[in-house]
Parts: structure tokens; sequence; C-alpha cells
């Protein structure tokens, strides 16, 4: 009988983290608003280090603007910057949204910004007698303190934040309210492919796909101000009420689903991202549950084309290899699931977030797989490295910060996640759906070829 | 006068064109609230003055972001130890923010000695670190006992400043108070330098250090480039410092001026031109005529090793524009190699300069230029629409802003891919720029098909 063995870290301290703060999930979110514009109430690094994460792993712009706190603020609090900070904001690019996070400093100084807030709303809403306008920006308080959860709970914060705001129930609709999670923009182009394929209108909570993969076309690029195309309108998400239900694509982000359900009666499915065959039919009979969506042949072909893919190669050439997975917890448990389906080993999943989730989900995967999982809960690049060194695996999956480990090993590194930054194009391919069940499967194939077999081996001809 | 261009009032005189009235810019304020400004914090500015030191730890106290992102991502070159790149924090959470953090950041020191058994653990203060008031140097000290390691507190807390240069100098403050001149060097020679604010980006420093060495000059160490931190501790015994970061590091050489009477001349190894001048200013410190000799056949082989190499490349860049848009030094150290290359400087900028920066552009640059001071995103994107150079020279952030306007760019910054220093390092720089300047995509991108 296949079991889990639960490897949590014995050090206070963290080597190479596998997560960040809170803040940059919120920021995340707001980048996903049509127009919106994450302004961080915090030191200027709050804001700057996350843009060049985001700059480097899309290789986009990332407008992200800051309250730019200094000493004087931890003395007298920091209620002046944000309120010219958000006055300034609106008055340069009159945003449609503008999110307003909070970090550590702001919040332990003891920053009272949903108060901070609505006075300036109230005197943006005098200003437009004269600029017309401001008086119509949604400012949406965003509570992410650095020191509390990791990333993706601030990813669940900022979505939640701008459904709890917005949300307004009116006339019902026949859309599903998606939560695509921390994914890139080829993950999300996919999901909304699906939904096509099905018939069903979808609202992303939120859309980064062309915000964060925009094309260089400067006759048309507005500057005067700055805004990316794309991103979920603020109707859209002021809609989200009135959908036939949310999915949450990542169990770590299920918070504003949960809340539409309670105050808007809005079903909410909370699942692990459709990465894999068995994840992916699980996403299309949630979309079938909530809308009595008939499955069209044009998804099963899509399906029948990944199968065919998996039983023409699968079991020649990767049956029985071992696999390491690390990074973001859900993307990791959606690949472990689908490395079982390939015919591999899971062997070890390693996950930097405290998600409560990931155990019992690999328990799950290692019955269904048969595979002796080592789960590294809560842990960091470091604990993977000496692991890996102990316990040697075929393969390697996870963001570039495994890069320099793989080559020392000598493994393969398969680049998923955030952030992808040494190699080009992976932000722009999906990972999720059947279409991302096919590039995986690619990839990994063909890392797999590239190491273990001679380039004269007989098996590479057929 | 006319505004550069159109902004806050505010932030008018935070440009200028020089020869037009005010040619140096109002600088050295805090940046306006809710803009997109290029500037950091002042962690971020001590981190990157001693992270090249690459046989030490370094740990950053506060919550995980300010560690997860910003390790391993500057491009500073090592010759031996990695130990610098890894990201490490104490990773504070609520209940350190309520009873104090200062047990974890000791027990967290003691578990690194252990695994690493570093040169030093510089510890690092954070905006949080410092709000929660908790003891890092009373931490640092009792930790240094038990361990033997040297442990150095940097109190770098990120909101204390809204220019990172203050950074810079408290990064420069750890080292002397905590570093140069605790060990004794075994030997000394007439001839000891250091190499003060080269922090060996794409190895620019192995560009650098063979033609000193080949004058009869013994390094005793580069701060930070990399270096090791017992190089640094023996430091305080140089007979000259040579400063090339002069943004970051002229604090640390006039300090060490002042402390141990260690004169000090500030060099660029950018272009050929200033590499000879600096190559010829150091011999003429030392005033010994084999050095001088010796010197001068440096000069006459590096400069013959380029000859005609840049040729293909100044072709194609002569009468080409420039845009610098920098940390600091970079605004005025780049201008002749740039000229070098026949290429006209159209705008030069930074991020964090202080007066006595901008007067340095101010004669670095020609009449006509314009000066730009912590220019936010969508300034840079309107002085870009504005004066259309033909590259813009920046760093990660700025990288995108640029190209969406199909304005090429290279950057100059930590993630730079050539060295650019010395004589070879030239080819580098004029190839690299010429990659940049004459990619044919810029021709293909307007290219219209709806016929309009």
């Amino acid at each position: 009988m296949s079991s889990i063995n639960v490897i949590e870290k014995e050090r206070t301290l963290i080597i190479n983290p596998l997560k960040t703060c809170q803040p940059l999930g919120a920021m995340f979110a707001v980048m996903g608003v049509h127009h919106g514009f994450p302004l961080v109430h915090g030191s200027q690094g709050c804001s700057t280090f996350v843009r060049y994460n985001f700059a480097r792993h899309f290789r986009e712009p990332a407008e992200i603007a800051v309250s730019s706190l200094h000493e004087d603020a931890a003395v007298f609090g920091g209620r002046k910057n944000i309120n010219s900070g958000i006055k300034n904001l609106a008055l340069r690019f009159k945003p449609d949204l503008i999110g307003a996070i909070t970090t550590c400093s702001s919040e332990i100084i003891g920053d009272d910004v949903f108060g901070f807030v609505d006075t300036t709303k109230k005197e943006l809403k005098e200003m437009s007698q004269d600029v017309k306008g401001l008086d119509k920006i949604e400012v949406i308080p965003i509570p992410t303190p650095s020191f509390v959860g990791n990333h993706f709970t601030g990813y669940d914060i900022g979505v939640k934040a701008l459904v709890d705001n917005l949300a307004e129930a009116t006339e019902p609709t026949e859309k599903v309210n998606i939560i695509p999670g921390m994914v890139n923009p080829g993950d999300i182009r996919e999901i909304k492919h699906i939904m096509s394929l099905l018939g069903i209108e979808g609202v992303m909570l939120t859309d980064t796909s062309d915000p964060f993969d925009s094309p260089l076309r400067p006759s048309v690029t507005p500057t005067k101000p700055y805004f990316p195309k794309g991103g979920t309108t603020v109707d859209e998400i002021r809609d989200s009420a009135n959908s036939k239900g949310t999915i949450a694509l990542c169990k770590y982000a299920g918070s504003a689903a949960n809340s539409l359900e309670k105050k808007h009666d809005v079903p909410a499915i909370i699942e692990s991202p459709p990465i894999g065959l068995q994840n992916t039919d699980l996403f299309l009979r949630n979309l079938k549950k909530l809308t009595d969506c008939p499955i069209p042949d044009s998804i099963l072909d899509e399906r029948g084309m990944l199968v065919d893919l998996i039983a023409d190669n699968a079991a020649r050439y990767l049956f029985d290899k071992k696999v390491a997975i690390y990074g973001d917890p859900d993307i990791t448990t959606g690949i472990a699931r689908f490395i079982g389906e390939l015919g591999m080993e899971p062997t070890m999943v390693c996950t930097g977030a405290n998600s409560k989730n990931f155990t019992p989900d690999m328990e799950k995967i290692s019955k269904e797989t048969g595979c002796d999982i080592d789960v590294l809960f809560e842990q960091d690049m470091w604990s993977f490295e000496v692991y890996l060194k102990e316990n040697p695996v075929d393969l390697m999956i996870g963001p570039s910060d495994g890069r320099l480990l793989a080559q020392d090993l000598g493994i393969p590194l398969i680049r998923v996640g955030f952030p992808v930054y040494d190699r080009i194009g992976y932000h722009r391919h999906p990972i999720v759906g059947y279409n991302g069940g096919m590039r995986l499967m690619e990839l990994i194939t063909n890392a797999v070829l590239e190491k273990y077999y001679q380039p004269t081996h007989w098996k590479l001809q057929q | 006068m006319e505004p550069v261009i159109e902004t806050f009032e505010s932030r008018k005189k935070h440009m200028c064109v020089k020869g037009e009235g005010l040619s140096i810019p109002v600088c050295d304020k805090a940046s306006l609230p809710g803009t997109v400004t290029q500037r950091t914090c002042v962690y971020g500015g001590a981190r990157i003055v001693l992270m090249p030191i690459t046989d030490s730890i370094h740990l950053v106290h506060g919550p995980i972001g300010c560690a997860a992102c910003t390790w391993d991502i500057r491009g500073s070159k090592s010759s031996r130890e990695d130990l610098y790149k890894k990201g490490c924090s104490t990773d504070l959470q609520e209940k350190d923010i309520v009873f104090g953090g200062e047990k974890k950041l000791f027990e967290t020191v003691l578990e690194l000695n252990e695994l690493y058994k570093p040169g030093a653990i510089f510890v690092y203060a954070t905006c949080v670190a410092g709000v929660i008031g908790d003891d890092i140097k009373a931490v640092c000290k009792k930790s240094e006992e038990i361990t033997g390691c040297r442990v150095i507190p940097v109190q770098s807390e990120g909101f204390q400043d809204h220019n990172k240069t203050k950074g810079h100098w408290i990064g420069c403050d750890a080292l002397l108070d905590y570093v140069i001149g605790t060990k004794e060097p075994e030997t000394t020679t007439p001839y000891d330098i250091n190499i003060v604010g080269e922090f060996n980006v794409a190895g620019d420093l192995w560009g650098i250090k063979p033609l000193i060495e080949e004058m009869g000059i013994n390094i005793i160490s580069t701060i930070t480039g990399d270096s090791h931190v017992d190089e640094i501790a023996q430091s305080h015994r140089a007979k000259l410092n040579i400063v090339q970061c002069q943004k970051s590091s002229n604090y640390l050489a006039q300090k060490m001026e002042k402390k141990y009477k260690i004169p000090s001349i500030k060099v660029n190894f950018f272009g050929l031109q200033q590499t000879v001048n600096s190559l010829r200013e150091i011999a003429d410190f030392f005033g010994d005529e084999e050095m001088i000799e010796r010197t001068e056949k440096i000069i006459e082989s590096g400069l013959k090793e380029v000859e005609h190499k840049t040729d293909e490349y100044k072709e194609r860049l002569n009468g080409k524009t420039v845009s610098l848009y920098v940390g600091g030094n970079k605004a005025w150290s780049l201008v002749r190699a740039f000229e070098e290359v026949g290429m006209d400087v159209i705008m030069s900028g930074t991020k964090n300069g202080i007066r006595e920066d901008y007067e340095r552009i101010k004669e670095a640059v020609r009449d006509g230029t314009v000066i730009v001071d912590d220019a936010n995103s969508t300034e840079l994107a309107r002085l870009l629409k504005k004066y259309k150079p033909n590259l813009l020279i920046s760093g990660a952030k700025e990288k995108y802003i640029s190209l969406k306007l199909g304005i090429p760019f290279c950057d100059f910054n930590h993630d730079r891919i050539s060295a650019f220093a010395g004589f070879k390092g030239f080819i580098s720089f004029a190839k690299e720029v010429d990659a940049s300047v004459s990619s044919p995509v810029f021709n293909l991108n307007y290219t219209s098909l709806k016929g309009d």
C-alpha cells in the first residue's frame, strides 16, 4: 500500500525561498483588471522588486505604483502618502480601478487603509467637479501584511477584495466565474478556449492574459497614459454576483468563490488546476454541472489527441521514470497527478507554502498512482537540494530557481510555474487543459529523449 | 521656461536641458506618492553594495519577500565561492512581530554558521525589523561571540530614506565599522591598492585587474566585486584607493581617507580614452618611472589589441542617439564610451542622483542634452516619445517600457551580459550596443498591412 511521507523543515532559517510575501499576489490579481492599477502602500522596494520579478518572467512592463513610505510615516502614520498617492494616480492615469495594497510596514504602523480609502474617495468626488471622471474610479483596499501567509494567500485576498467590493446582484446571467490562480497568460487563454468550445461565457477573476502578454504595436499602444491591453472590466467583476457559479481553479484562492456563494447564492466549486487528463475532465464536469452544457465533439477530439499522444509515447519512453516536482502548491499537485497518468512516479513533491490541501491531495495521488511520495511541506530550495542529493530522480519539474541544481546534478529540468526567467515562451504556452497536457507531455518526453537516449538508439527511429 | 515634458508641477524642475537656464535638475527629493517610481528602497541599496562579497552569507531579517524578490538577481560574478548567491531569510511571521524577532534571528545565524562556516554573515535589517525595534546589533554581537564567525549588522531598514544612496552608505558603514582594519596583511608593498566600487557585474573586474597587476601593483582587495571578507579586512593598509563606481563608493573612499589616510583617485574603465587616462593617473600617483614606462607599454598593446575591432560597429552606430537612465555612476561614466563609438548622448538621468552626481553629468554631456532626475515610468515614456533616441540604456524595469514604444534597449544594469571594462571590454561594449541598435526588428515594425 503506497503512502506519503511528510518531511517538514527542521530549521528556523529559510534558504532559497519557494514563496514570497502576500503583496505580490495581490498585485498580480489587480494587474488582471482592465485599466486596473495596483498601488502598494509601503516602501519603494515593495513595488520595485515585484516589478522586476514580473518583468523578467513575462518580459512585459509591469506598472505598479507605490505610496513611497519613509521614516516620518513610521512616526506620524502613512495617511498622507496613501491619500496623495491615490489622488496622484487618479489624476495621472484615470484608471478604472485602484487596488490599495498594504505591506508589512503600513500594517505594523497601524495605518487604517479602509478609513483612508473612504476619506480619499470623498475627496476624489469633490475633485471630480474640476476633473471629470475621478469619482468613477473604484478604489479597493486590500490588506496584505507581508508577515502573514504567502503570495498565494495574497492573491486570494486580492481577488476576494475585488469581488466583495464590486459584485452586485442584478439580473442572473448564464456566465461562469473562473478564479484562474497565479497562472500564465497561456493558461488563461486555454481556459477561455475550453469554455468557448462549450459555449460558456466566463468572468475571469482576474484576467492577466493580455496585460502580461501584449503585442508590440507602438501605433496603437496607449501611452497617455500607458495601459496594457485586456483584463477583466470592473463591470464584469460587478456582474460576477449574477453568474451560474464560480470555479476556483486552485485551492488556495477559493475565498472569493465562497464569498459569492454566501452573499449572492452563486454556487462555489474549488478544485485543483485542470492539469492533465483527469483534472481537465473534472473541470469539464464542473462546467457541465453548473451550466448543463453539452460536451461537444471538438473538445472530445482535443482530449483524444492528448490520449493519443500519451498512448504513442508514454509507455515507450517515460514509464517508471522518477520525478521531483516543486513550487506552487496547486500546480505541483496537478502535475504530480499528470505524471502518474503518464506512468511515471512523482517520488517527491516540494512546496514553500503551507496550503492545507497539499498533503491530503498528495495522499490521494499516492493511492491513485501506487507510488510512495515524499512530501516536503513548507520547505525551501535548500531542503529540496539536500533531498535530491541523497535520493536521485530522473527529472525535475518547477520554476527556474532550480536551474543550477539541475545543472549540478545533471537532471533535466522542465520549467513550469513562476518564475521562469531563463527560457522564453513559457508564459505564453498553457500547461492546463488538454492542449496544456500535450505541451507538458512534449516537453517531458523530449527532455527524457535528449538526456536518456543516445541519438543512435533504435527506439528513436519509430 | 517651457517644461521638458508635461508632468506634475512639482516634478517639472527635476528635468532640464544643459545650457538652457537651469543645468542641474532639482534632485534628492522624495518621489511623489502614487507614481510608478523606478527607485527602490534603502535595503536594496545596501544589498547591492555588499552582495558581491562571495564567501559571505547575506541574511535578510524580515518577512520573506525582502529576500525572495532579491536573491541572486545581481550579475556579479565570482571566481571562487557562490555562497553569496543564496537567498537567506528569517521569514518573520505575525508572532515574531508581536514578540520580537531577535530570538529567531539568533537561531538563524547559528544555523547558517553550522551549515556553511561562511567568511561572514551580513544581517540586513528591513522595514519590519526597524519598526518592531529588534536590536540587531546586540544579536550579531552575541552570535559572533558564540560562533566565532563574523556576524555583521547592516542597518538598512527599507523606508529610512527616499534615496537608495543612503543604502549604499549604510553598506559601506558596515564594512568600515566591522570589517576594514580587522586583519593585518602578511606582507605589504609600496604599491598596494584597493579597487573600490567595482562589483564585477558580468566580470568587469577581470578586464581591469590584469592591467593593473601588469603595472606592478598589488591589489589588496576589491570592494566588493569577487571579494572575500578577509581581503577587505586588510584593505586599510593600501597606499591608494581607486574608485570606479563613484556613486556608491566615494563615501567609503572618503571615510578611509579620513580614518586611514589613504588617498583616492576616481577612475573610469568604460571606454578607451577613459581607460588610458585611468591607468596613467594610477601610474602618476606612484610616480615610479619604471611603472610609468610599463604602463605606456600596456596602453600601447591594449589599444593595438582593439584597433579596427570595432570599426564595423562604429560604422553602423555613427550619428545614432542614445539616452541613459541609470542608477547613478553610468550616467556620466558611459558618456565618453558612447562618443567613442560615434553615438550622441541626448539624455542622461539617474534615479537616485544627488547634486554632486548631476554636477558630474553636466560636465560630461554637451549643451542641449536633457538631464533627468527620478523620472517615473510615465515620464520616461513621454521623454522617449518626445526625443526618440535610437537606444535606451537602463535596467530590467525600464526595458519593456522602452521596447513597447519600439525603442531599442540595452541592459547595462545588474543583468548585463558582457563585461565592458578595459580595452577588450570596449569591443564587447560596441558589439552589444550595435546588436541592440541595429536589430532588424525595429525596421520591420512599422510595415502597414491595412494600407493606411
